[in-house]
């Protein structure tokens, strides 16, 4: 069988699987080499010709790292911990909120609907630096400055999550909505028990994205937090990488903790992967 | 117990000139199969979500039982709906689609298990109760709404065109079973179809709306024979009633039936009814199914004076019968034959009419000329 639909692939179908996988092949170096870069010993790291793959792998960088961090005001750790709670919060609000407001405006009617839609598709064009500035005089003027809410709540009003949402949730028939209404559930429960169910494709693609964007953000650490204690592991890995400047001691801290922060995207993006793409097969059915 | 009582209901929606509902009085008795039927768009829908709760009611009164329910959430009516395109929960399996609904009223859990048990056992559809509902063909997606309905034990049954999705012979099928159902169960429903074929097998009785105003209610058996008006007439049978123009004269103390082709002498017993209605001031319609129609061949003359000639201009066999299109001047009519006729296209027949059985219709007001409630002939 394999053998028979092999032999009908054409010349052209052979060619651009073999394109196409080895371009794949080239865009996974980047993080093969992360991989390797964070396990290798410091004189490997200076290798000249430069090795891609490590020799003899080593966790000696990530203890420096560790090592580094713990001599600082700051531990390494507060700033994870302060990186888990906002990312987790926020992600956790911004399907809660999003998926709410998508409801509503996918499948209710109600005064100035189309002006709402108007406002979330504008919001989608203005580049996040244009805002930067007003933001910063909300945070700081309601007193959110290092507080956490200064980093959950700029990232809580999600338009791009909104609109996925809304093309989602407006496939979903009417009359799912009414069944559910007439056997007895309230408005609560066809949120719950219908449209947040039927919508788990978009939610996973929503959750990957956010997670990425607050995960990575420094933004909100470097503007709104001026207490240490309070900003978040992306900021800490950044300020470092750029302390760093070409030094030749720290690349190896630089390496680990490259890693460190590329992983929980790695992770994440795996977990929901598998929904995104039913996301994309609906998306195309109907 | 079940019973509907329906008052000066409209739906008017806005921005649209006339009601899509207009003025619909009704009640329906518990444990009766309502049919609601008539063209798209004739309100019969929006009347059958008025009922569920979907809509609202811009005036009028709707009681379940006696209880005032303008204002009462679907939830709180009492009341299952089957829908067209089944509506099943796609994240949950068959059993937890016909669960949720008793699930969500908090009935003991075992208690639920023992009504979907016997739903699906009812329905003969035991073995799918783990399936999710696309792993189902479209009869069984049927049956699992079907039985999401049952499992409720509701006072209504509400159906919404539930087989229009079903392909012919499934659809036969399902009818059928619907039927069985209902004489088991004894649950008041109000179907709502196109199919004037559905209307007529399964209704005990039948409404037959268009532009929102109620034609008839009556039973299939009346609404065939005594239609009130020619919208009625036509839309009930198949192939419809023949419908020909012309006018009622009197002559030598008899009633005929006269146009430019034809003469029919009218039988004495339509002569009270046309006579109480005044007749002779109005042009009227004569209107006759196509099985009260032969082509006369040679030994079987019947009634002469009842007979004209025409052209065959096609034929349509449909297995037991052929149905024998014949043109009559301007008016084509079909006349329903046995399959194994000796008729063939292009053929000039004899074509015979029995007036016995014939109605007539006001020309100006659709109305049918027989008095009310006169059902017989």
């Amino acid at each position: 069988m394999a053998w028979r639909s092999l032999r009908k692939t054409s010349l052209f179908d052979v060619l651009l699987i073999i394109g196409l996988t080895a371009l794949a092949l080239f865009m996974l170096l980047p993080i093969i080499f992360i991989f390797n870069h964070a396990f290798k010993p410091l004189n490997e790291l200076f290798l000249f010709p430069p090795t891609f793959f490590v020799q003899h792998p080593t966790t000696h960088s990530f203890e420096q790292l560790f090592l580094k961090s713990g001599g600082d005001v700051v531990p390494f750790t507060r700033y994870l911990f302060n990186s888990i709670l906002v990312t987790s919060v926020t992600l956790l609000l911004v399907i809660v909120f999003s998926s709410m407001a998508a409801y509503v405006i996918a499948k209710k009617s109600f005064p100035f609907k189309s002006l709402t839609m108007a406002l979330i598709l504008v919001s989608l064009m203005f580049a996040p630096e244009t805002v930067q500035i007003p933001r910063y005089l909300i945070i700081s003027g309601i007193g959110m400055s290092n507080t956490y809410f200064g980093h959950i709540l700029p990232y809580l009003a999600s338009p791009v999550a909104v609109f996925l949402l809304i093309g989602f949730i407006s496939q979903i028939p009417n009359e799912l909505i009414e069944a559910i209404k007439l056997d007895g559930a309230s408005e609560a429960g066809i949120f719950r028990r219908l449209i947040l169910p039927l919508s788990a494709p978009a939610i996973a693609t929503i959750s990957i994205f956010t997670f990425q964007g607050v995960w990575s953000d420094i933004e909100t650490s470097s503007l709104y937090m001026q207490d240490e204690t309070m900003r978040t592991l992306a900021f800490y890995v950044n300020s470092l990488l750029s302390g760093l400047h070409n030094s030749v001691a720290g690349q190896n801290i630089a390496a680990a903790a490259g890693l460190l922060i590329f992983m929980p995207n790695l992770i994440v993006f795996l977990l929901f992967q598998k929904k995104v793409l039913a996301t994309m097969v609906h998306s195309g059915v109907k | 117990m079940g019973s509907i009582t329906f008052k000066h209901v409209y739906k008017q929606y806005k921005g649209e000139a006339s009601p899509s509902v207009n003025d619909f009085n009704l009640s329906v008795d518990d444990g009766e199969f309502l049919v609601l039927v008539g063209p798209s768009g004739c309100g019969k829908s929006t009347t059958l979500r008025m009922l569920a709760g979907l809509e609202d009611i811009t005036q009028g009164e709707i009681y379940i039982d006696d209880k005032f329910i303008n204002y009462t959430s679907p939830k709180n009516r009492d009341i299952a709906m089957v829908f067209q395109n089944y509506a099943l929960y796609p994240n949950l399996s068959v059993y937890e689609n016909m669960a949720l609904g008793l699930k969500l009223r908090k009935t003991a859990k075992h208690d639920i298990e023992l009504r979907v048990t016997r739903a699906a056992r009812i329905l003969e559809m035991a073995h799918l109760l783990e399936k999710k509902p696309n792993q189902l063909s479209g009869g069984q997606k049927q049956r699992v709404a079907l039985g999401r309905a049952i499992v409720r034990e509701p006072k209504v049954f509400l159906m919404d065109e539930p087989l229009s999705n079903l392909d012919a012979k499934l659809r036969a099928q399902t009818r059928a079973e619907l039927i069985k159902l209902h004489s088991t169960i004894r649950t008041t429903t109000v179907y709502v179809t196109h199919d004037q074929v559905e209307a007529m097998t399964m209704g005990t009785r039948i409404v037959v709306m268009k532009d929102g105003i109620i034609q008839q209610v009556a039973s299939p058996h009346e609404l065939y024979n005594a239609p009130v008006n020619l919208f009625v007439a036509g839309f009930i049978g198949s192939p419809q009633m023949n419908l020909v123009k012309g006018s009622i004269t009197r002559q030598d103390g008899v009633n005929y039936f006269v146009n430019k082709r034809l003469k029919l002498p009218i039988p004495i017993e339509h002569a009270v009814y046309l006579k109480n209605n005044d007749f002779r001031q109005r042009q009227v319609v004569l209107g006759i199914r196509p099985e009260q129609m032969t082509v006369v061949t040679g030994e079987n003359r019947g009634n002469e004076q009842w007979t004209v000639n025409a052209v065959v201009e096609l034929m349509e066999l449909m297995g037991a019968d052929t149905f024998v299109y014949v043109s009559l001047g301007d008016n084509q009519l079909i006349v329903r034959m046995e399959a194994h006729t000796e008729v063939r296209v292009g053929d000039n027949v004899q074509v015979q009419f029995n007036m016995n059985k014939s109605h007539f219709f006001d020309q100006n007001t659709g109305g049918s000329l027989r008095v009310q409630g006169d059902a017989g002939a």
